[in-house]
């Protein structure tokens, strides 16, 4: 599709030195630009036909002083000199005094790395391509079985270019691609209803759709789950033993834990583990990671929106906790590495350590091994969703499971709540299989507002007993 | 009004578009164009952590063509760039599939009073930054300087200014201006492990309404150590007494399933059940976007159709859905003035008071919940089903006993509101939807 606009940052780099200086002039110890042109089209389909495309442009750029730990912060949506140095002037602001230092030589930082190599980037290809996507995954959906009445499927891909400078001299850029795929579709029988959901995507090129999964097998999941759960009956409600499907039911990693390891409620002693690091807190088997550097994934980038080039960064290893997710501020603060997890939704966002792909590296026992050993328990399979707070309790919402009976899924089983509390979590995962999978490309996590996209995942697990809220 | 003259280049700028996106072929075009100026500032632990402050604009349209509609937004305002986005958003809108129900609303001349809504409050672009600043630490300091406080998420103060002009190619041109202030701060009691924690805000669209530091302070700790040392409970169906902050969050979902998008896609409980008794003869819910001076109040929706106020439920009949133009077409109503952007928003969305002490209700309860907060999804609108992780007071004998968590509630929103025995007199206006406290039958409560 042809695009509508020019260059996105026209700006030379005596200005952003001028930027990056004005931005220090009251004394702030840290300067940074961050500079955002964000290009993303959508459709949606539904009742048939092709109800509505978009077009957006998003573009701004914000500055950043850092004084300490205190951070103040300008943005703009003109990139000119003049409002971006309006901005660094409202962010300079947070620092008292007068100037002590200067902007370095701004140096590109060149990397060779690329985490998303793809083939046909989506912006390129036509919008006709995109619509039969959209109709074939439609189509799989309502045909797979005529008690599906109704689907819904939307499509969005997105082309993001970052420029990150900053009064160390670092000037360094990324493109960053996503797409995303979904299916919701409603099932009835006899005057009920049901729902179901799918989706994929990724930063990944249109043959991501022809090789990993097809907008059949995401119209035909959704439709499976709409007639799964017309089946379903009501959740038991009490504690029970759980396990876990692999795959989706990573949520439970990346709100039980993920997020009270992100070293802002740490630095701020807010999060219940902020003072167990070197501690045991979890079973032996237990090995947590967040790696933003998995190639195609939906967390992955190449350059974190501070500038810091990502690691794998180990999180929890042998039931122990090793390490955080970091941004500048609070590496700087807590005396530790930087990890590249300093991610911000736009340039009206300051940056804050965000997990990316977080996952639980798979264990040594075998899936049917895992269901023998419960007599009686509840099997989740889909989610909705989770939330935590930082005292470690989280809940999150099971949209389809089964129950367990004699080491066998039964009865198919609808919509219920986990509740628990992180630490104890970690203690009563008491089996980690050997099938680690990742749930579906099409995650978003919100945090102070800000929506960030995600991956998580792990293997079947086994929990020996956790609170469920069903009706029974 | 506030404002005019100083946005002369933006409503110039609007009109200049519709007549653009007319000349190219676009049968219908409707342009909204934002300008808001933002402050913000967190502190924490008695010093500044973050300090905002900015101004943004953005501009957002809709072509239709042959009844077939497509979308763009922009932060870029260079002609350039709006003008190849109408051109493009023509050649997508030709793709697209006619929808017979597509189209802006009947054009009407319409005169609004946006001055007597009071949405404006020319006081808050005057405050002075350290005023901003203080307000924010002084509510910290309150709430750290009781003892049972351990520690601090921080405090913090934000004001939004903004102006929206809204163009349409039926001829509407028009702009009105609001602001929004809000303070607050959030909280925790207990060591390490045995964290609890809690949070109260307000937010006003005039300054001189907002609650007062002390008040927000206090309100906090309260609700925070209320929830120390919690038990756990066995799993039991009990009577179930949601605070106004909870009936609130109940009403988010109501109004889910009553906006007319949900309904005509089948996607709600309630579509198809237009004057039937939804819920019982004590419950009566309205929309109401004419209110002066709070935060659900506008002159117009994205539409420019007038705001009004829409009875939703009467005495448990349910009187109307809430509909923007095209949902309202889709079910053969007329729009309700709630269309919000690509969707159908709420205005005031308010349960009515009745007329008991909130105290009354838990004095009258031998054992029950007193609900205080839930987290999680768990939300169904097609099914009515609710599935939440849950914190909240255990009563027994009339009196609060002891704080309860890792517990779940679970019900349905179509039984529930058949089920609320009391309706508080505690309304208080504190977001865009709201309600008094409110007793439910029973609910589902897992533990252990």
């Amino acid at each position: 599709m042809e695009t509508a606009y020019k260059t996105p940052f026209p700006l030379t780099s005596e200005d952003l030195k001028t930027i990056l200086n004005t931005a220090l002039s009251r004394g702030g110890n840290f300067s940074e630009i961050f500079l955002e042109y964000k290009h993303f089209h959508s459709i949606l389909m539904e009742e048939d036909i092709i109800k509505e495309t978009s077009e957006n442009i998003h573009v701004g750029a914000g500055v950043r002083v850092l004084c300490k730990d205190q951070t103040g912060y300008g943005y703009t949506n003109v990139l000119s000199l003049e409002r971006l140095k309006r901005a660094a002037v409202t962010a300079a602001s947070i620092a008292k005094g007068t100037r002590s230092l200067h902007s370095s030589p701004i140096c590109p930082v060149p990397f060779s790395h690329n985490f998303y190599p793809i083939i046909r980037p989506a912006p390129k290809e036509s919008l006709g391509k995109k619509i039969s996507l959209v109709k074939n995954t439609y189509r799989a959906a309502l045909g797979l079985d005529p008690k599906i009445k109704k689907a819904k499927v939307s499509f969005i891909d997105q082309n993001r270019q970052i420029t990150v400078v900053n009064s160390d001299g670092c000037y360094i850029s990324d493109i960053q691609p996503l797409i995303k795929l979904t299916c919701l579709c409603v099932a009835e029988k006899s005057g009920r209803r049901e729902m179901g959901y799918s989706g994929g995507g990724g930063k990944v090129g249109l043959e991501y759709f022809q090789n990993a999964l097809t907008p059949k097998n995401i119209g035909e999941d959704a439709a499976a789950e709409a007639l799964h759960l017309l089946e379903a009956v009501e959740a038991p409600a009490g504690e029970m033993p759980i396990v876990l499907a692999p795959g989706h039911s990573g949520v439970l990693i990346h709100e039980a834990v993920g997020h009270l390891l992100e070293a802002d409620f740490i630095r701020k002693k807010t999060s219940i583990f902020s003072d167990k690091i070197g501690k045991k807190v979890g079973n032996e088997q237990i090995f947590i990671y967040d790696d933003p550097t998995i190639p195609f994934f939906r967390g992955s980038y190449n350059v974190d929106d501070e500038g810091t080039i990502p690691k794998k960064t180990r999180l929890i290893e042998h039931g122990m906790l090793v390490g955080l997710i970091q941004d500048r501020l609070s590496a700087e603060s807590l005396g530790m590495p930087v990890t590249g997890h300093g991610r911000r939704q736009d340039y009206s966002c300051i940056p804050i350590p965000r997990m990316s792909n977080t996952y639980i590296d798979k264990g040594e026992y075998d899936r049917d091994e895992i269901l023998r050993s419960v007599r009686n328990g509840f099997y989740a399979q889909n989610f909705q969703g989770g939330q935590v707070e930082d005292s470690g309790k989280f809940t999150f919402s099971v949209s389809s499971g089964f129950l367990i009976e004699n080491g066998k899924l039964t009865a198919p089983v609808k919509q219920a709540t986990l509740i628990g509390t992180n630490i104890d979590i970690l203690k009563k995962i008491e089996k980690v299989g050997s099938d680690l999978l990742f749930g579906l490309q099409t995650g978003t996590c919100g945090k102070e507002g800000q929506a960030a996209p995600v991956t998580d995942g792990c293997p079947t697990l086994k929990v020996t007993k956790m609170t469920v809220g069903g009706l029974r | 009004m506030t404002g005019k003259g100083k946005f002369q280049g933006l409503k110039n700028l609007a009109e200049i578009m519709v007549r653009f996106a007319c000349a190219q072929g676009a049968e219908e075009i409707q342009v909204t164009i934002v300008e808001a100026l933002e402050f913000n500032v967190d502190v924490r632990m008695g010093k500044i952590e973050n300090l905002i402050e900015a101004g943004a604009r953005y501009c957002g349209f809709k072509i239709i063509a042959g009844n077939k509609t497509a979308y763009a937004t922009s932060s870029d305002l260079s002609e350039e760039t709006l003008h190849g986005l109408v051109k493009n958003a023509i050649r997508r809108a030709k793709l697209a599939n006619p929808d017979e129900f597509s189209g802006l609303p009947p054009s009407k001349k319409y005169s609004f009073d946006t001055s007597s809504l009071d949405i404006y409050d020319p006081e808050i672009s005057e405050l002075e930054t350290e005023k901003k600043i203080d307000l924010a630490l002084e509510t910290e300091r309150i709430a750290l300087s009781d003892s049972r406080i351990t520690n601090s998420h921080g405090a913090n103060f934000e004001t939004k200014e903004m102006t929206t002009i809204l163009a349409n190619s039926s001829g509407f041109l028009d702009e009105y201006a609001e602001t929004y202030c809000g303070l607050g701060v959030g909280i925790q009691a207990g060591g390490t492990d045995t964290k609890v924690e809690g949070f109260w805000s307000s937010a006003r669209r005039h300054f001189r309404d907002l609650e007062t530091p002390e008040k927000i302070a206090k309100k906090a700790v309260e609700r925070t150590v209320r929830l120390l040392n919690p038990r756990k409970i066995k799993t039991q169906v009990v009577p179930v007494i949601f605070e106004p902050t909870m009936t609130s969050w109940l009403l988010g979902f109501l109004f889910a399933c009553v906006s007319g998008t949900s309904v005509y896609q089948k996607m709600s409980f309630l579509s198809d059940k237009l004057g039937e008794k939804i819920a019982g003869e004590n419950i009566s819910v309205s929309d109401d976007g004419l209110m002066p001076g709070k935060l659900g109040t506008r002159p117009y929706d994205s539409e420019g159709v007038p705001s009004q106020k829409t009875i939703v439920v009467e005495k448990g009949l349910l009187k109307s859905y809430l509909c923007d133009t095209y949902s309202g077409k889709k079910l053969d109503l007329a729009s309700t003035g709630n269309a919000d952007g690509a969707g159908v928003g709420p205005n005031n969305f308010y349960l009515h008071p009745g007329n008991v002490q909130p105290e009354n209700i838990i004095q009258k309860t031998e054992k029950g919940l007193l609900l205080t907060r839930t987290i999680g999804h768990g939300l169904n609108p097609v099914t009515g089903d609710i599935s939440r992780g849950a914190f909240g007071l255990w009563i027994e004998n009339g009196e609060i006993a002891y704080p309860v968590a890792e517990i779940t509630v679970a019900g349905n929103l179509g039984k529930i509101l058949r089920q609320i025995e009391e309706v508080g007199n505690d309304l208080e206006f504190r977001n865009a939807i709201c309600g008094p406290t409110i007793k439910v039958q029973e609910l589902t409560v897992a533990g252990e």
